[in-house]
């Protein structure tokens, strides 16, 4: 079903056309740079949901795979930006950090934590063996 | 200037200063009642002068809930009537023997089920935490407590907040109280449909992306968005931590921005919660009758030009710019901006919020809380627990937020997104040093049909244009309702007001002004309009 929304990102040619004179020099598209830095293997669902310790079965990964395709391709919007000289921000960064003293605090509530676990045997948190790859 | 076609009506004296507005509903009658100020201060000046007690107020907030809630199911967890009514009854003798009592005591709150309460479950509206009893009480949750509130129970949400409809919860859908076979927004839906069918009179939502002010838009109820670190997120369950908030819903502006009052503060448990004072916000809710006639004189409004495009509902741009002709009408000097950054913020947001998110959601491996499935090994302990407790949604999110963080990938996405949030945040900041505050509508369209974007992922983040910026940027935002669609349904219309950092006040000014001049809305549910 069509998007009005989706409309919004695509009607309007200064948008997207960063080509558009108007366009801040900063934003104006350098492909040519990005090809040649970076070539994007599309995602490995697999691959990826053995990394994220996500069991998926085979049917699920053939559901996934084109959703996320769809999407990164959508997120590679940003390769055709020039972002040099662009400091990368960490967060909106509306106050420095606060950091408090390094001192530890006796937790008032630890039988609840415990009682949340749940697989909890004579103060052991209790896991399958891990084996070893060799 | 941006005045609709239509003429601006003189305003008439001070004293009875209102502005018919050009859109009405066809449910409500034109003599409808005017908004009202504050529920909270209602209620309370109820309770101390022994017009009410707290538990007749807690009883019929109970009956309330309890009659809507098989339509509209926003509560995940509704706490027993004889806790709620315990608590009631403890207020109504302190009231009785005349002491002090909190600035919101007696008052109904919901709370969304990714913030912390000790005492109820806490699911963050997925599988892995059914049954989930934190240990501790959110910092927002205790601050409430210590004010006097009654916490009546936990919202409904998308799952760990990754949503804009609230179908992404696993346990249930919550509808829209203005037509029933509409979603609610989300991620936090639940907070939102509760306060518009007066199940409760405030609630806490989260907005990571819009998650407060979309679904405050949907559902015609105010949704206020502080600034970063304005809220400690200690005991909100972390989805993008360096987008998180703790945002605040209220049926009227003052009562949402009391509810901020409660709740902000710095907070040692949070480091990126800020040491700024926290102002009284209760002082900028002035009566009608202490108000000039142009009472924003001076105040320059910004409307930011790429949100009323094409792409955008035909009546949502109608709603927000004859609430731009209100906003002149009471001495604003309106300006279009234009924030030629504005459509990266969306890809940059998502490939942000999906990073983030992976590496939040891998504390949820079965082991120390939540649902497990045992292995005959550990990792798959983990990938069974994760494939049973997470749903799709979450699932497809870390995987994406993975692939973005990967080792060859993390220049091309993460640090570039985290580049184009540089560029969002300085131009709002030039934007705003030109301006006291920006306009824009909440989202592009009214509440849709439930199911009609739950297969198509883009659709429904493409929704989040006008909120995701916001975010970005680490800024307040206030939405507020300001009109309905004009079809047969006649959905609310929120308008978003973006203010500088720390800057709530001014825009819970604007807003209560704004507000309590609207003549012929009171924004009430047909659902809850005729009891």
């Amino acid at each position: 079903m069509s998007c009005r929304a989706v409309m919004l990102l695509r009607a309007n040619p200064q948008l997207f056309s960063f080509r558009n004179s108007a366009f801040p020099k900063a934003l104006q598209p350098n492909k040519r740079f990005y090809a040649a830095k970076y070539s994007l293997e599309p995602p490995d669902v697999t691959g990826l949901a053995e990394k994220t310790r996500i069991s998926l079965t085979p049917k699920q990964v053939e559901e996934f795979a084109p959703k996320i395709r769809q999407v990164v391709d959508w997120f590679g919007l940003l390769q055709a930006v020039d972002l040099q000289s662009i400091e990368p921000a960490l967060r909106a960064d509306t106050e420095g950090d606060n950091l408090r003293d390094d001192v530890p605090r006796v937790f008032d509530n630890r039988d609840a934590i415990i009682a949340a676990v749940p697989n909890y045997e004579d103060s052991y948190i209790k896991v399958p063996k891990v084996l070893n790859k060799e | 200037m941006l005045s609709s076609a239509q003429t601006p009506r003189l305003l008439r004296s001070p004293a009875a200063l209102t502005f018919k507005c050009l859109h009405t509903s066809p449910i409500l009658t034109p003599a409808s009642t005017s908004p009202s100020p504050s529920q909270i201060l209602t209620n309370r000046k109820a309770l101390l002068s022994r017009q009410t007690s707290a538990v007749d107020l807690a009883k019929s907030f109970l009956q309330r809930l309890r009659r809507h809630e098989p339509q509209i199911s926003s509560f995940l967890y509704v706490s027993p009537d004889d806790i709620v009514l315990k608590q009631a009854e403890e207020l109504d003798n302190r009231i009785k023997n005349n002491e002090e009592v909190g600035p919101l005591a007696g008052v109904l709150v919901g709370v969304k089920d990714n913030i912390c309460t000790r005492d109820m479950p806490s699911t963050a509206g997925s599988r892995i935490l059914e049954n989930y009893r934190p240990p501790f009480d959110a910092t927002a949750v205790r601050k409430l407590r210590e004010m006097g509130a009654i916490i009546i129970g936990k919202t409904n949400l998308d799952e760990f907040g990754m949503g804009s409809t609230t179908e992404g919860s696993a346990y249930q859908v919550t509808a829209n109280p203005w037509d029933l076979s509409r979603v609610p927004g989300g991620s936090s839906g639940g907070s939102a449909a509760a306060v518009s069918a007066r199940q409760c009179t405030v609630a806490l939502g989260s907005d990571t992306g819009g998650s407060v002010r979309q679904p405050a838009s949907f559902c015609g109820v105010v949704g206020l968005k502080p600034t970063y670190g304005r809220v400690s997120r200690y005991g909100l369950v972390a989805y993008a931590s360096s987008l998180d908030v703790i945002g605040c819903f209220g049926s009227s502006v003052a009562d949402a921005g009391l509810l901020l009052n409660s709740i902000s503060g710095f907070d040692n448990f949070d480091a990126t919660s800020s040491k700024q004072e926290v102002p009284d916000y209760a002082s900028q809710f002035v009566p009608l009758d202490y108000l000039e006639s142009k009472p924003l004189k001076g105040l320059r409004v910004g409307v930011i030009h790429e949100t009323l495009g094409n792409g955008v509902d035909s009546e949502v741009v109608s709603s927000v710019r004859s609430a731009i002709s209100h906003l002149e009408e009471l001495g604003c000097t309106v300006s279009e901006v234009s924030l030629p950054s504005f459509s990266l913020g969306l890809p940059a947001y998502y490939i942000l919020a999906s990073s983030e998110s992976s590496s939040n959601l891998s504390r949820y491996d079965g082991v120390r809380y939540g649902n497990q499935v045992f292995g005959e090994e550990l990792k798959s302990l983990y990938g069974d627990s994760r494939a049973e407790g997470l749903g799709s949604e979450v699932k497809m999110r870390i995987l994406m937020g993975t692939y973005a963080l990967s080792a060859g990938y993390y220049d091309a996405y993460y640090k570039r997104a985290q580049q184009v949030r540089t560029i969002i945040r300085n131009s709002f900041k030039d934007a705003l040093d030109k301006n006291d505050i920006l306009i824009s509508p909440a989202a592009p369209s009214v509440a849709y049909k439930i199911g009609e974007k739950k297969n198509d992922p883009l659709a429904m983040y493409s929704g989040d244009i006008m909120t995701v910026n916001v975010n970005l940027a680490g800024l307040p935002a206030l939405v507020l309702p300001c009109g309905y669609d004009g079809g047969s349904a006649g959905m609310p219309v929120g308008i978003q007001m973006i203010g500088a950092a720390f800057d709530e006040e001014k825009l819970l000014k604007i807003g209560h002004i704004f507000e309590q001049t609207l003549e012929g809305y009171s924004f009430i549910p047909p659902l809850v309009a005729d009891e």
